[in-house]
């Protein structure tokens, strides 16, 4: 009972007008995010963090969560009009939503999408709400080797379910490990892999690493593909309505997705990109048609796009409860909570309620609001798609440069940007995945500080780490993960023609 | 080819990876570990990556034609496009601090439009001037982050 009067005391805080006004901008840049080829939710996400230093926690936490699950909402536009998801969670939109575009349905397309995706984020939040209290409690009994091992079945599922290699995969993983501990270590106040250069002894700011890979790597991306053609931009066609029969058809996807998209959100490593494609494949399999698919299935178009929203409430789950995310986009809201000295985790239920309860509850508005600037306003946003690339480019190289700037006003972190931003571009290129890398980035040192506490309680004895049932399932899921995925890799490596997935 | 790469380059950032944790000074206090003990571990990661990449390598070979050749055989004239662009931004940041964020942005802004975006002088003008004030106003006169003022006087 209690919880719930916790809960229901999360609306006073949402619904406060500054509070509301900042999901407003939140869910508002997310969409312009989502639709703008060339930005994804973890860059933009990273560039308001400096911008946000001086906020209240929780209204810039609830405008940063905007842009979050916003971004999924925008990116189907782009998926549709012009067959470019902007982000890797659209991309199985563009099969059918680009076809039913060709078909004079793209009104169709994009209204499925903003219903679906609202019906999808919405029962979402509701999961999450009647989730979090039990799991919170379970987890108030975590210990330094229960969190440890915890965060490596969080990196090696990630790094093994994203991009094509799982070897690629833990390469990233453990190049964003060694980035995390270059600095000053906290607890012998010892200065490691410095080189020499003072403004590394404060380690490198991870917005530095994320705004240098995700925003300028893929401004470099998009400049290389600027020169290749473009396809072309359909009119928005149609009303924004759907048939009686649309209709008819779309709400088994819709609550399918709903439920696909969900539980995959909340396992580490799956995520969006991933229950897009369940999702996908399910209504395939279940169709009577299975032919009509890739040819304009409102099916194909009003799974997926459930799938990816419903996902992002699945994946606020063990952000919040556990403060372990499982996804470079969550990766990134923690170190925005991080920044605030904020911890999520099962204590943060207990020591400031509001802030997880008002955050939570925002997305219930953030998501009326989003179908609202989706569906009526639409048109406004695809005009977006006409600025050219030309000119786009450069404004977010310098919006990217000017955010850097602005946390601690050193060149020095400019460059660094600049160098991951030439790095992000090369691991794009070469298929090396950027999640695992951001997200060990963001765990990094707090693995590290859980490894030691437990190796110190046991004395230097690492079976501490398989010591209690908790840590034994841990350890056994990270192997089983690593394995299945070992032997996928072994037996039919040629088989590529799985959609090629995603960084984020 | 790529993956060969790959391979060569993580066994050379293992190795000064293992080099820099050992220069690492450790003293008698704190934890019983140090901070040496969790980079090693990585180091090792770093190192049995390498061997798996290795295994999918010989893997991907035996199958026929696993990976279609043509990354390799494309022509590399984009690549020397963006490394003027790479340096373009590095003499951005060079003069950032010196001529300040007014003088600078809109020029850098300038340059790269005409080149992505041909032949549009006055659309290309007046976003770089209006953009760099507009970004300029929010940040230094909304949100109070200071940009480099340079030498102007404001």
């Amino acid at each position: 009972m209690e919880a719930l009067s916790l809960v229901l005391d999360g609306f006073s805080v949402s619904l406060q007008p500054i509070n509301l006004w900042y999901t407003f901008i939140g869910v508002l840049m997310g969409t312009v995010i989502g639709v703008l080829p060339g930005i994804g939710p973890a860059a933009g996400i990273a560039l308001l963090i400096p911008v946000s230093y001086g906020m209240n926690p929780t209204s810039a936490l609830i405008m940063m969560a905007g842009v979050y699950y916003g971004a999924q909402y925008g990116g189907s536009v782009t998926s549709i009009l012009i067959n470019t998801p902007g982000e890797s969670s659209s991309v199985m939109t563009a099969i059918d939503g680009y076809q039913m575009a060709k078909k004079g349905r793209a009104g169709a397309a994009l209204a499925v999408s903003a219903w679906g995706s609202f019906i999808g984020g919405t029962i979402g939040i509701i999961a999450l709400t009647l989730m979090a209290v039990p799991l919170t409690k379970i987890a108030l009994g975590f210990g330094p080797p229960e969190y440890f091992m915890l965060m490596a079945l969080a990196l090696t599922a990630v790094s093994a379910l994203t991009g094509n290699s799982p070897a690629k995969g833990m390469l990233a993983m453990m190049i964003g490990l060694m980035i995390a501990t270059i600095g000053t270590d906290l607890q012998s106040g010892q200065m490691r892999f410095v080189m020499g250069i003072p403004e590394l002894q404060d380690g490198i700011g991870f917005v530095v690493v994320v705004v240098g890979l995700f925003a300028v790597g893929e401004v470099f991306i998009a400049i290389e593909e600027h020169f290749h053609s473009r396809s072309e931009i359909f009119r928005l066609q149609g009303k924004l309505m759907l048939t009686k029969e649309e209709w008819r058809r779309s709400l088994g996807p819709i609550g399918r997705g709903t439920i696909i998209g969900f539980l995959i959100g909340i396992l580490p490593g799956a995520g969006a990109t991933i229950a897009t494609i369940m999702s996908y494949s399910a209504e395939k399999n279940m169709s009577k048609h299975p032919e009509q698919f890739g040819q304009g299935a409102i099916e194909g178009v009003a799974g997926p796009e459930t799938a990816n929203n419903a996902a992002t409430a699945g994946a606020m789950v063990p952000l919040l409860t556990l403060g372990v995310p499982g996804s470079g986009s969550t990766a990134v809201l923690l170190g925005a909570f991080v920044m605030y000295g904020i911890q999520p985790g099962p204590l943060l239920f207990q020591s400031r309620p509001d802030l997880v309860w008002g955050l939570v509850n925002s997305m219930y508005v953030g998501n009326v609001m989003l179908l609202i600037l989706n569906l009526p306003l639409i048109g406004l946003f695809v005009r977006l798609l006409y600025i050219p690339t030309g000119i786009l480019l450069p404004l977010v190289l310098v919006l990217a440069s000017v955010g850097i700037y602005a946390v601690n006003g050193n060149i020095v972190e400019l460059y660094l940007c600049l160098l991951f931003g030439v790095l992000g571009y090369a691991f794009r290129k070469i298929d090396i995945p950027l999640a695992p890398l951001v997200l060990a980035l963001v765990l990094g040192g707090m693995m590290e500080q859980s490894f030691r506490q437990a190796m110190t309680i046991s004395g230097g004895n690492p079976k501490i780490f398989v010591s209690s049932g908790l840590t034994i399932g841990l350890a056994v899921i990270s192997v089983l993960v690593l394995a299945v995925k070992f032997s996928k890799v072994i037996s039919r490596r040629k088989n590529s023609g799985e959609v090629k997935s995603a960084t984020i | 080819m790529i993956d060969r790469m790959i391979l060569f380059v993580t066994l050379i950032v293992a190795a000064f990876y293992f080099y820099g944790t050992s220069q690492i000074p450790t003293l008698e206090i704190g934890d019983p570990l140090g901070p040496k003990a969790f980079p090693y571990l990585i180091g090792i990661g770093l190192l049995i990556s390498a061997g798996w990449l290795m295994l999918e390598t010989v893997r991907a070979k035996k199958a026929p034609q696993a990976e279609p050749a043509d990354s390799t055989s494309q022509d590399h004239s984009h690549l020397v496009l963006l490394s003027a662009i790479v340096a373009w931004i590095g003499i951005y940041f060079a003069v950032f601090e010196h001529l300040g964020f007014l003088l600078s942005t809109p020029i850098f802004l300038f340059v790269l439009m005409m080149y992505l975006n041909r032949g549009k002088w006055l659309a290309n003008g007046l976003t770089s001037v209006i953009f760099t004030v507009a970004a300029y106003t929010l940040f230094s006169k909304v949100l109070g982050v200071s940009l480099a003022k340079g030498i102007l006087p404001f």
